[in-house]
């Protein structure tokens, strides 16, 4: 069996915050998108080494959107409603979408609900399947205190973000 | 376990079904609506309020008041699945029994339950957590084996299947049994209005005057096996692809190309030319622009001799992490009884769309290969092929 390894890996936290901002339309984001699009970037310098079609994302995220869900639903009560903006980070796989859009990348996208164990998992397994050639696995641990007054776990903001590749494979763009 | 797994080498088959929609319980109900081109969206009460742009819905649950309507329809469309597949099934030992849950939501009632102040219990509340509704369910259905709960909007399912697929490919698994679920709820009904993307007539692919979805809800369930433990005339699982758009976050790429490199990934990895395709399931939302881009995709990969194409979506509702699943089955159930489904909803084919669109079911003259396409916020898109031999 091929062998797969780690070539970078990085962690973003809410402290972060404080001091960075990517682009125009990151204020806007939620925190899960914002936290994994910090932890992906010092990756992004890897990320000419492979055609970008031929680059996955795999995501995956300990409490899927259930912070974001309470700060749209809470949006209910507002004379404007629930925001549309909020409504599609309500998804987990919002974050995919945002790093794929930033860094240009066009490979296949996976989202879990669960650890990161599970995201490196699967995203050895695209890489070995020959769905992409690199991966990148990202793990949002992302839960509100008001998230996590409703779940058995603790608050939690960080992203950790990990680019994968088979063994052996490191000059791959065409 | 073994190299590199492909789908060629490794075939995974298709040993059971089930399904619970807008148009009944079990794939029988699901079959005879495809047959007859008939729609099981209608105006719900709970939808009807200034609050909402329709009440137009596909609902599938018999009682909206139940507290765990995810688990609920999963279960229940797992129960069918699960007996279809119960010879197979039986054989194996539980630990090489995985499962695959694609959602959206899981048990989102239980946020809005518990932000009314309304009861909600334990289980309802645990199930918020879409990979503790997974957990739950393949213990309840005999799946000791690996767990995965995939959320990848609306591409959710097929892209499950893909995963339980390589499960079986890559010796993980046997059988995987693969489950869509999302069910309806003001949060998703309020989240489209705010993007004013519902229909109010209800949802009509490809149409020239379509202008939006109809949500919808459905627990649809698929038992996925290796080859050799099924019958030799078990549908295959033959391939997948999938890519993101890389361009908008919830509006898809205007040119299509996102969805024509999943496509094209699915029919590399299957060894297919775009002729030996005799059928495409759309993911046709019946929104503007997402009908425009899946018809753009599909001449970018076809050009003039698209295969024939349809859409369920107007006649289910837009499932969201069912959606695949269920319209997956859709294509089995075509397979099976060699017939082409319609496109419920559609009166007037829109310019640009394709020719070969199918609006009411006919015979088809040959149907080996199909194709079903779903695309979904984040610009994810996914294509994936089965079909005979």
């Amino acid at each position: 069996m091929d062998n797969i390894i780690i070539i970078a890996e990085s962690r973003a936290t809410g402290a972060d915050l404080k001091t960075t901002r990517l682009g125009t339309r990151f204020g806007r984001m939620d925190l899960s998108s914002q936290l994994a699009l910090l932890a992906v970037e010092p990756l992004a310098a890897h990320f000419d080494k492979w055609d970008r079609a031929r680059i996955g994302i795999c995501l995956a995220a300990t409490a899927g959107s259930l912070s974001t869900d309470l700060d749209y639903w809470n949006g209910r009560a507002t004379p404007a409603g629930p925001s549309p903006t909020l409504f599609a980070y309500t998804l987990p796989s919002a974050a995919i979408g945002e790093i794929a859009i930033r860094h240009r990348l066009t490979g296949p996208g996976l989202c879990l609900v669960g650890s990161d164990e599970l995201a490196i998992c699967e995203a050895t397994d695209l890489v070995r399947n020959g769905e992409c050639d690199a991966c990148l696995c990202v793990s949002c641990r992302v839960i509100s205190a008001a998230a996590a007054a409703l779940i058995n776990l603790p608050p939690d903001a960080l992203a950790d973000a990990f680019l994968l590749r088979l063994a052996g494979h490191e000059h791959q763009r065409v | 376990m073994p190299d590199t797994p492909d789908t060629i080498s490794r075939p995974v088959v298709v040993a059971g079904c089930g399904a619970i929609t807008a148009v009944g319980c079990g794939v029988d109900q699901l079959e005879a609506a495809l047959r007859q081109n008939v729609s099981g969206l209608r105006p719900v009460e709970q939808f009807h309020s200034p609050r909402f742009q329709s009440n137009i819905v596909g609902a599938a649950l018999p009682d909206a008041d139940i507290e765990d309507p995810a688990y609920w329809l999963a279960t229940a469309a797992l129960g069918q699945a699960v007996a279809e597949a119960r010879t197979v099934l039986g054989s194996l030992d539980r630990a090489r029994i995985a499962l695959v849950l694609a959602t959206t939501k899981a048990n989102i009632n239980a946020l809005e339950r518990l932000a009314d102040g309304r009861p909600c219990g334990a289980s309802a509340r645990r199930h918020l957590q879409g990979d503790l509704l997974a957990a739950d369910l393949a213990l309840e259905h005999g799946a000791h084996g690996p767990v995965r709960c995939v959320s990848t909007a609306c591409v959710s399912g097929l892209i499950a299947l893909s995963r339980g697929a390589a499960l079986i490919q890559n010796g993980s698994a046997d059988a995987v049994l693969v489950a869509g679920v999302d069910h309806l709820s003001a949060f998703i009904v309020a989240g489209f209005t705010a993007l004013k993307a519902i229909d109010p007539q209800g949802c009509r692919p490809f149409d020239r005057d379509r202008c939006g979805l109809s949500p919808g809800e459905a627990g649809a369930a698929m038992v996925l096996v290796r080859a050799d433990l099924a019958p030799p005339d078990a549908l295959v699982i033959r391939a997948w692809g999938g890519s993101n758009d890389a361009n908008h976050l919830t509006g898809p790429s205007r040119d299509g190309s996102g969805l024509a490199q999943a496509i094209r990934s699915a029919l590399d990895a299957a060894r297919l030319a775009p002729a030996e395709i005799d059928y495409i399931n759309a993911h046709g939302t019946g929104t503007p622009y997402n009908d425009a881009m899946e018809s753009k995709a599909l001449h970018t990969v076809f050009g003039a001799e698209c295969p024939p194409v349809s859409a369920f979506k107007g006649m289910l509702g837009h499932t969201l992490g069912a959606a695949g699943v269920v319209e997956t089955i859709g294509c089995v159930l075509a397979l099976r009884g060699g017939f082409l489904p319609g496109t419920p909803g559609l009166a007037m084919p829109d310019e640009g769309v394709p020719a070969s669109l199918v609006r009411v079911p006919r015979a088809a003259s040959r149907l080996k290969q199909v194709m079903k396409l779903n695309t979904g916020f984040g610009g994810i898109n996914g294509a994936l092929i089965l079909g005979y031999g």
